[in-house]
C-alpha cells in the first residue's frame, strides 16, 4: 500500500518537482497551494507525512501546521517543514506547533528523499 | 467493530480487522484490556493487521507483558507480512515465541 | 523526463510573473521605501527564485539570489534602509536573474561565460559592499581525512535510543528511523526493551515507552549517523558510542589538529569526529544540572561525555593533554581580539529581543500559573539580565579617550585667543556606551569652545580681578544612579544674569524675570535665539546655537543644566543615560495604557489614600512628608481626560531628576520591567513627554516616559502659584 505524502507549497514548480520525486520514490502525492488549500483537501483520507512551507499567501505554515494538528484524522500526523537557512525562530516556532521535521530551503531531490524516508518509507 | 471476539472451549479468539497505529492505538487498547482478566488462553489472529506502527507495537508488547504477569496464556497467530516485517526488524520474535508462517505470496507483492 | 520539463516550464513562468512584480515593487519603493507589503514582495521574488532554483540544481541562481535575498531580509528586518542607489542595484540584479534563467534553461550544465559571471560579481558587491573572493575560502578541511576513516571501523557502533512519551503523539515513529537507519548501514543486533512500561490502565498507547539498544556496523560518520535522528531529537534521547576501532583514528586526528583549532575540549572532539554538536549540548546541560547543594566543584566535561557513554576514555585523555600544551601557549598571547562594533550591536539588538521573548514567557507563566515553570523562568531571567548586562559592558568604554582629545582643542583655540587656558581631566575611567560616547563629542567640543571663548577672561582681566593669569578648564565624569554626569568647569567671568534676563526679554522668550530662580536664569542660554556675546565669534558662533546642543544631548535621553557664580565661572552639567538599548523600567497603568518610567529616576511609591501626604488639587502640587512637588496626572496629560472616577485607587510614583522632584499619579503600580528602547518613527518624534516605546512580553506597546520633560510640564504648572506654595511648605 503506497504511503500518502501531501505538499503544500505556494510554488507551483516547487510542487510539481517534489511531487515527481515522491511518486517516483513510490508515494502518492497531494498537492496544495497554501495552508487555507491544504486544510481544505485534509477530508479524512489517510496522509502518512505533510510537507509544508512557512511563507504562504492565504494562510502560513505555521498556522496551518497549528490547525492540522487540530484534526483528529491528523493529529498525529508527521509533519515537515521547508525553512531557510536564516529561519531559525520560523523553525522553532514550526516545532511549537508540531512540525518536529525541517529541510532547509533550497533543496535538491536527493536531500528531500533522504529527509522524508526518516519520517516515512514508501 | 474491528476487534471481533469468540470465546470456545476456554480459549478466547480475537481478530485485530484494521491497522494497529496510533490512530487506533487507544481504541484498541481499550477494547483489548478487558480480556486480559480471564483465565482463558488467549488467541490473537493478526491476519487483518494491515498496517503497523510503533504505538501497534507497543499494544502487542503490553498485552504480552500482562498476560506474562497474570499468568495467562497468550499467543498471536497469523502474523500479516507487515507484523512479520515489524517483529524483525526489531528483533521480536523470539520475544512473543510464536511460530510465524510466512507466505509465498509476500515477497511478490 | 517529459513530466521534468512540464515543471521547467512552470518555473520559468512562474519566475518571470515574480521578476516582473519585483519590477512593478522596486518602483514603488522608490516613492513609499517604508512600504513593507512591497518590501516583503521583492523579497519573496528572490526567496521563491532561489527555492525553486535549487530544486532544479541551477546553483549559479542560487548563489546569486542568495545574496540579494540576505541584503533584502535585511531591509525587511529594518537592519538596512532602502535607498535609491540600492534600488537601482536591485533593478539590475532583477534584469541579471532574467539572463542566468535563460542561460541556465538553455545550457543547464555549462560553465557560465565570463561576462555574466562578472555581472554578478559586481552586483554581488555593490550589494554587500564586500568583494565575493572570501566565500570562497570557507570550505573545512576536515572531510577529507575524515572519510578515510571508513577503514578503520571494522566493529560496531553502540546507538542507544530512548524515546520521550510524546514522541508518537507528535508524529515521530520510531520504527520509521530504525527502517532508514538500515539504509545506511547493517543492524548486527538490536534489542527493543520497555522498562518503563505501566501496567492496566496506566498504560496510554499513544504515550512512547519505546527503547532500543542497537549495534551497527557502517562506514557512515557520527554526524551522519545522528542526522537520521535528527527529528527525533526533541523526543529522544539518543547515544551513539562510536566502535572501539575509531578510537585510534580520532587520537590520530587530534595529533594532527593545529593549535589554532584547540580551544575546547568539546569542539577539539567535535572536530575529530569523535563526538557530536548534540553530545556536547547534552554533557553542559548534565554538568550545569548539578546538584549545587553538594557543593562539589562541577563535573569535568570528559568525565561526563564517558559517562554518557558517547565516548571512550582514552580520546578525551588525548584530547586534554593536547588541550593543555596549547593554553600554556596561548597564555602568552594577547588576550585582547577585535569586534567589529556592528556585530556587538547586533548582539545588543539580539539581547533586546531575548528581553523581550523573556518578557512574553513570563506573562505565559504567570497567566497560565504554572508553579514549576515558574523557578524555570526566574532563574531564566536572571541569566538574561546577566547576559543583557554582560553584552551591554562588551560595548562600554572609558570616556577618558574622548576627553584627551580635548587637550589639543583647548591648546589650539587658547593660542588662537591669545588666552592661556589649562585643561584638567579627572573621572577618565567612568565607562558608557560607545554609541552615547560617539554622539556626545559634537555637543562636548562645542561647549568646550563655548568656555574657552566666552567664559575664560583674557590673562589681564583675569589679573585685575585678582585670579592666576592661567585659566583652568576642568573635564570631570563620574557615575550617579544609572547615568553618567559629565561636568565642564570653567574658573571664568561666570555667567552675567541680568544680560540674559535683558536679552530674553527682548527676544520675546520671557516677559519678566521676576518669578525665576537664578538658576533658571542661566538654562535660558540654552533657549534658541539668545546669544549673549555682543559680537559672535568665529569658533562659538558659527550657526550652531546652545540650544542644538541641548536638543542632541536630550535626543539623548539626557539633560544639561547650566550653574554659574559671577566671578568665580561656570559649570555646565551633563546628565547622561550610560546606554541607548536597554533600560530597566518602571511600569505603571493608567486609563488601561502602560508606560514605562526608567527605574533610576524612580524615587518611590506611594498609595494615594495613605495618609501622609496632602494633595492640592487645584494648584497642581502635594506635600509628601513635609516636602512640596508638582504632580501630573498621566491620564490628564496623555488622553486629556476631563474628569476622572474617585473609584479605583491611584498611586503616586515619585520622580527625581537632577535635583528636581516631581510626582505622576497613576491607577496601576505594575512594577519593574527589563525595557528593550525602540525609537518612535519620525510621525511621533514630535509627541511631548514621550522618548520612545517598548513591545511588551504580549505584543502590545508601552510608551516610556520622557520624565525630565514631564517633570518640567509639571513644574510650569506650579509655578503660576510660587506664593501658596512657600506658605504650604
Amino acid at each position: 500500500m503506497a504511503k500518502t505524502i501531501m505538499i503544500v507549497d505556494d510554488s507551483a514548480s516547487i510542487r510539481q518537482v517534489v511531487g515527481i520525486a515522491l511518486k517516483s520514490a513510490g508515494y502518492d502525492v497531494l498537492e496544495a497551494c497554501d495552508g487555507k488549500d491544504a486544510l481544505s483537501k485534509l477530508t479524512g483520507q489517510k496522509i502518512h507525512l505533510i510537507i509544508t512551507d512557512v511563507n504562504m499567501p492565504n494562510m502560513d505554515g505555521i498556522t496551518f501546521v497549528t490547525e492540522a494538528k487540530k484534526l483528529p484524522q491528523y493529529k498525529f500526523t508527521p509533519m515537515m517543514m521547508l525553512t531557510t537557512e536564516a529561519g531559525t525562530d520560523k523553525k522553532m516556532a514550526g516545532k511549537a506547533a508540531g512540525a518536529k521535521a525541517w529541510l532547509t530551503k533550497p533543496f535538491q531531490p536527493p536531500t528531500l528523499m533522504a529527509a522524508v524516508s526518516k519520517l516515512v518509507l514508501p | 467493530m474491528t476487534i471481533e471476539t469468540q470465546e470456545q472451549n476456554g480459549i478466547t479468539n480475537i481478530t485485530i480487522k484494521d491497522e494497529m497505529t496510533i490512530y487506533t492505538a487507544l481504541e484498541q487498547k481499550n477494547e483489548l484490556a478487558p480480556h486480559l482478566k480471564t483465565d482463558h488462553e488467549l488467541h490473537i489472529n493478526l491476519s487483518e493487521v494491515s498496517e503497523i506502527d510503533s504505538a501497534g507495537l507497543q499494544i502487542l508488547l503490553f498485552l504480552k507483558h500482562e498476560a506474562t504477569t497474570k499468568n495467562i496464556d497468550l499467543s498471536l497467530l497469523n502474523h500479516s507480512q507487515s507484523v512479520v516485517e515489524v517483529l524483525e526488524l526489531l528483533n521480536l520474535t523470539a520475544h512473543f515465541g510464536d511460530p510465524i508462517i510466512i507466505s509465498a505470496d509476500w515477497k511478490s507483492s | 523526463m517529459s513530466e521534468l520539463d512540464a515543471a521547467l516550464e512552470t518555473f520559468a513562468q512562474e519566475a518571470e510573473e515574480l521578476l516582473t512584480e519585483m519590477e512593478d515593487s522596486l518602483l514603488i519603493l522608490e516613492d513609499t521605501p517604508d512600504d513593507s507589503e512591497t518590501i516583503n514582495s521583492v523579497f519573496r521574488a528572490m526567496h521563491t527564485i532561489k527555492g525553486s532554483s535549487g530544486l532544479f540544481g541551477f546553483n549559479l541562481i542560487v548563489a546569486f539570489t542568495h545574496e540579494a535575498e540576505t541584503i533584502l531580509d535585511q531591509v525587511r528586518n529594518g537592519e538596512r534602509s532602502i535607498d535609491a542607489s540600492l534600488i537601482s542595484t536591485l533593478l539590475s540584479c532583477k534584469d541579471h536573474t532574467i539572463k542566468l534563467l535563460e542561460f541556465c534553461f538553455e545550457s543547464p550544465d555549462a560553465d557560465l561565460p565570463e561576462d555574466l559571471q562578472q555581472t554578478g560579481d559586481i552586483l554581488i558587491e555593490q550589494l554587500t559592499g564586500q568583494a565575493k573572493q572570501e566565500q570562497l575560502a570557507v570550505t573545512t578541511g576536515t572531510t577529507e581525512i575524515e572519510n578515510e576513516g571508513g577503514d578503520l571501523s571494522a566493529d560496531n557502533w553502540l546507538i542507544s535510543l530512548d524515546f520521550q512519551q510524546d514522541a508518537l503523539r507528535n508524529g515521530m515513529d520510531p520504527l520509521s528511523f530504525i527502517r532508514y537507519l538500515k539504509t545506511l548501514g547493517e543492524i548486527k543486533q538490536i534489542l527493543t526493551s520497555t522498562p518503563d512500561l505501566p501496567s492496566g490502565n496506566d498504560m496510554d498507547p499513544e504515550s512512547c515507552y519505546l527503547q532500543f539498544k542497537i549495534l551497527f556496523k557502517s562506514d557512515a560518520d557520527k554526524q551522519t549517523i545522528e542526522e537520521v535522528f535528527e527529528f527525533a531529537s526533541d523526543d529522544c534521547d539518543i547515544k551513539i558510542l562510536p566502535p572501539d576501532s575509531q578510537v585510534e583514528h580520532y587520537l590520530n586526528l587530534l595529533n594532527t589538529q593545529t593549535e589554532e583549532h584547540v580551544s575546547l575540549l568539546g569542539e577539539m572532539l567535535i572536530e575529530a569526529g569523535a563526538i557530536t554538536k548534540n553530545d556536547i549540548d547534552k554533557a553542559l546541560d548534565a554538568q550545569s544540572k548539578q546538584d549545587p547543594e553538594q557543593n562539589e566543584p562541577a563535573k569535568p566535561l570528559g568525565e561526563i561525555l564517558v559517562e554518557q557513554q558517547v565516548i571512550q576514555q582514552p580520546v578525551v585523555e588525548e584530547a586534554l593533554k593536547k588541550q593543555e600544551k596549547t593554553r600554556q601557549k596561548v597564555a602568552t598571547e594577547s588576550s585582547y581580539i577585535r569586534v567589529d562594533s556592528n556585530k556587538l550591536g547586533q548582539l545588543i539588538n539580539l539581547v533586546g529581543e531575548l528581553v523581550i521573548s523573556g518578557a512574553a514567557m513570563n506573562l505565559m507563566v504567570e497567566r497560565h500559573g504554572l508553579a514549576d515553570v515558574e523557578e524555570v523562568a526566574t532563574s531564566m531571567n536572571t541569566l538574561v539580565s546577566d547576559i543583557r548586562d554582560t553584552a551591554l559592558e562588551l560595548r562600554m568604554v572609558q570616556i577618558g579617550e574622548t576627553f584627551s582629545r580635548f587637550r589639543r582643542v583647548v591648546r589650539d583655540v587658547s593660542k588662537e585667543l591669545s588666552k592661556d587656558i589649562e585643561l584638567t581631566i579627572s573621572g577618565g575611567e567612568s565607562e558608557l556606551d560607545k554609541t552615547v560616547v560617539e554622539k556626545i563629542n559634537d555637543p562636548l567640543t562645542h561647549l568646550i569652545r563655548n568656555s574657552l571663548d566666552h567664559g575664560i577672561e583674557s590673562p589681564e582681566q583675569r589679573v585685575q580681578a585678582g585670579k592666576p593669569a592661567t585659566g583652568n578648564i576642568s573635564l570631570n565624569a563620574f557615575h550617579e544612579s544609572g547615568h553618567i554626569v559629565i561636568q565642564i568647569i570653567d574658573d571664568g567671568a561666570g555667567l552675567d544674569s541680568e544680560k540674559i534676563v535683558a536679552k530674553a526679554i527682548n527676544n520675546g522668550l520671557i516677559t519678566s524675570a521676576e518669578e525665576m530662580s537664578q538658576q533658571e536664569i542661566f538654562n535660558l542660554i540654552f533657549e534658541a535665539g539668545l546669544s549673549t556675546k555682543q559680537q559672535a565669534s568665529s569658533l562659538s558662533g558659527r550657526g550652531v546655537g546652545m540650544d542644538v546642543v541641548k536638543r542632541n544631548i536630550e535626543a539623548l535621553r539626557g539633560s544639561v543644566n547650566i550653574d554659574s557664580i559671577a566671578g568665580q565661572g561656570t559649570t555646565i552639567t551633563i546628565h547622561l543615560p550610560l546606554t541607548l538599548a536597554i533600560i530597566d523600567g518602571f511600569m505603571v497603568k493608567t486609563e488601561h495604557e502602560r508606560y514605562i518610567i526608567p527605574l533610576s529616576m524612580v524615587e518611590e511609591c506611594v498609595e494615594m489614600d495613605a495618609q501622609e501626604y496632602e494633595i492640592d488639587e487645584i494648584q497642581h502640587y502635594v506635600n509628601l512628608r513635609g516636602e512640596v512637588m508638582p504632580y501630573l496626572r498621566l491620564g490628564d496629560y496623555f488622553q486629556n481626560r476631563k474628569s476622572h472616577s474617585k473609584t479605583g485607587r491611584e498611586s503616586l510614583v515619585v520622580v527625581r531628576f537632577g535635583q528636581t522632584k516631581a510626582g505622576f499619579v497613576v491607577d496601576e503600580l505594575l512594577g519593574e520591567h527589563q525595557t528593550v528602547i525602540k525609537p518612535l518613527g519620525k510621525v511621533f518624534q514630535s509627541l511631548k513627554g514621550i522618548t520612545g516605546a517598548t513591545v511588551l512580553g504580549d505584543g502590545n506597546v508601552a510608551l516610556i516616559l520622557d520624565v525630565q520633560g514631564l517633570i518640567r510640564h509639571a513644574t510650569k504648572n506650579k509655578q503660576r502659584i510660587p506664593s501658596q506654595l512657600t506658605s504650604v511648605a
